[in-house]
């Protein structure tokens, strides 16, 4: 997909060139982000939940893969830190999508909208897998059977999310496949799949904020005649329900814009809320 | 029964290699029907431990830790389930109950854990400017270490120390205390979101936010993977109307600026 340039064949072996498509990477280094898929809560914290553990799951095989670039090591790093969030089974398939790009020389803010556009919906489906369906199947087996006295139950159980464990192996290894094939695609319409990449992590937040961000005030407005009204369920939720929570965030926004440092808003989140709680407004 | 010192440090051992795994949830030993057995199985009365993680992990089938929220804690439920019904003699039924305290209390002490660790960012990202992996790796191993102490303590203490002192502590946290932490524990994620908007979010992409919003307020569901289809919905309209038009700009359609910024005339 490069150009052809005649000059660089008085260099055929230039081990640099960032246009041809390299494996740099093993089949143990994607196994071995299967591995450390395990240290994906190890440091879970509310502000940018998993950035910690998701990082740290793919940054063995970045040193390998900008091993002489450490200014795009860095880059690669740093950009993801910011805040994700998925489910652990389904993380090495995306993170090793993610490295396998890398790897072919995919631009950081690329692989960042994809990231952001797939955290969401593949953490929707191990929630729905996982949560949702495996465990309480397995929760009604093994209760049954540990109810009769029997130690099969919880063995049983282990077993089970013993072998959900051992999938994130081939997920691992087919998230990296998918990456490698998909690059050239990517490469040649990185524009569109970067804004429709975009488009989606940007719907996703949307969603997010209605589901993960929680804010509701208990006051009660006087109205005369000893009425109230209940300024959350008879005037927020009658406007558009979410509203505070939605509105919230785009404060929290504009003050970043501004420069805020995020560790000081989480003190001032904090110490308001404990406030404001006491004093009934939430 | 009371709980030897030996059984008091054996079942916090076990109990807390059951935490870490809460913390990293990579093979689910922190469900009750795992740990009350295990519990069990150290205070020598594995048939109790069965009894109490199977009524304890059915309660718990429907409490989950989905969407980053903190919800009681399963490794104290199904510790305390199976030491309460040794020490004080009381069917699982009732002891599951008393347990709820304690659960409590781990709850709150893993959601401090958590917002506390949001100032290890910083550093997290000195060492990603530095392209430091193993710094990065390494604040993984600490955390996990910390997590795990502080688990230890609150389980030696409240299987051997201090039953009854824990139960009374927890009992008597003040309300907007509690009410408070819940609702900082709601309002923090709303930063992680705003600082991925403060470099996602360029006008055109405003409406999609929007749409996204609306659909998740409007249908309340368990996850977020229709707000995803829908997001792929959108992604696919644009990405097909981008590849009709000549020069990027398409008559009638969803404004298609890409991130690297063409002018806004779109909309």
């Amino acid at each position: 997909m490069s150009e052809y340039k005649p000059e660089a064949t008085s260099a055929p072996t230039a081990p640099a060139s960032p246009a041809a498509p390299r494996t740099i990477l093993s089949k143990h280094d994607v196994s071995n982000i299967a591995w450390l898929s395990l240290l994906n809560q190890a440091a879970f914290n509310m502000e940018r939940m998993q950035n910690i553990g998701f990082t740290a799951t793919m940054a063995p095989a970045l040193r390998k893969i900008y091993k002489d670039q450490p200014e795009a090591l860095a880059a690669a790093l740093e950009d993801n830190m910011e805040f994700v969030n998925t489910h652990n089974v389904t993380q090495p398939f995306l993170t090793a999508l993610m490295v396998s790009l890398y790897e072919k020389g995919e631009s950081v803010e690329t692989v960042r909208n994809i990231k952001v556009s797939l955290f969401g919906p593949l953490a929707g489906i191990g929630d729905a897998l996982f949560w949702f369906t495996l465990m309480p199947i397995m929760a009604g087996i093994s209760a049954s059977l540990a109810n009769n006295g029997s130690v099969l139950g919880p063995i049983l159980y282990f077993l089970v999310f013993l072998a959900a464990f051992i999938l994130r192996f081939p997920l691992a290894h087919w998230g990296y496949d998918i990456g490698t094939r998909a690059f050239a695609l990517i490469s040649a319409n990185a524009r569109r799949v970067n804004q429709a990449a975009t488009i989606l992590g940007v719907t996703i937040l949307g969603g997010l904020i209605a589901n993960y961000v929680a804010l509701s005030t208990p006051l009660e407005v006087p109205i005369g005649d000893g009425n109230t009204i209940a300024l959350q369920t008879e005037f927020f939720d009658k406007i558009i329900p979410n509203i505070l929570p939605l509105a919230f965030t785009f404060g929290i926004l504009a003050l970043l814009r501004k420069k805020v440092n995020p560790a000081l808003l989480i003190i001032l989140i904090i110490v308001a809320a404990v406030i404001l709680s006491v004093v009934g407004v939430l | 029964m009371p709980i030897t010192l030996v059984q008091g440090l054996v079942v916090t051992l076990l109990a807390t290699i059951c935490a870490i795994d809460l913390q990293l949830e990579g093979f689910f030993l922190f469900r009750p029907i795992i740990v009350a057995p295990l519990v069990g199985l150290a205070l020598g009365d594995i048939q109790t431990g069965l009894l109490g993680g199977a009524l304890a992990e059915l309660a718990f089938a429907g409490i989950t830790a989905v969407g980053g929220t903190v919800p009681p804690d399963p490794v104290l439920a199904g510790v305390m389930t199976v030491v309460l019904a040794r020490t004080t003699g009381q069917p699982v039924t009732a002891t599951f109950a008393m347990s709820i305290p304690f659960a409590i209390l781990a709850q709150y002490a893993s959601l401090l854990y958590n917002t506390a660790l949001a100032f290890v960012n910083p550093r997290a990202e000195r060492y990603a400017k530095e392209g430091n992996v193993k710094g990065i790796l390494n604040l993984c191993t600490v955390s996990i270490i910390l997590h795990a102490l502080v688990y230890a303590v609150i389980i030696f203490l409240s299987t051997y120390v201090a039953q009854n002192g824990i139960r009374i502590l927890v009992e008597s946290l003040p309300e907007w205390l509690t009410h408070g932490l819940d609702v900082a524990g709601g309002l923090i994620p709303a930063v992680g979101f705003a600082m991925l908007l403060k470099v996602m979010l360029k006008g055109s992409f405003v409406p999609y936010l929007f749409l996204g919003f609306l659909f998740a307020t409007f249908i309340p569901f368990d996850n977020i993977l229709p707000v995803g289809i829908l997001g792929v919905a959108c992604a696919l309209i644009a990405f097909y109307q981008s590849a009709k038009g000549p020069g990027g700009r398409v008559d009638g359609a969803i404004p298609i600026d890409g991130p690297e910024g063409g002018s806004d005339v779109g909309i």
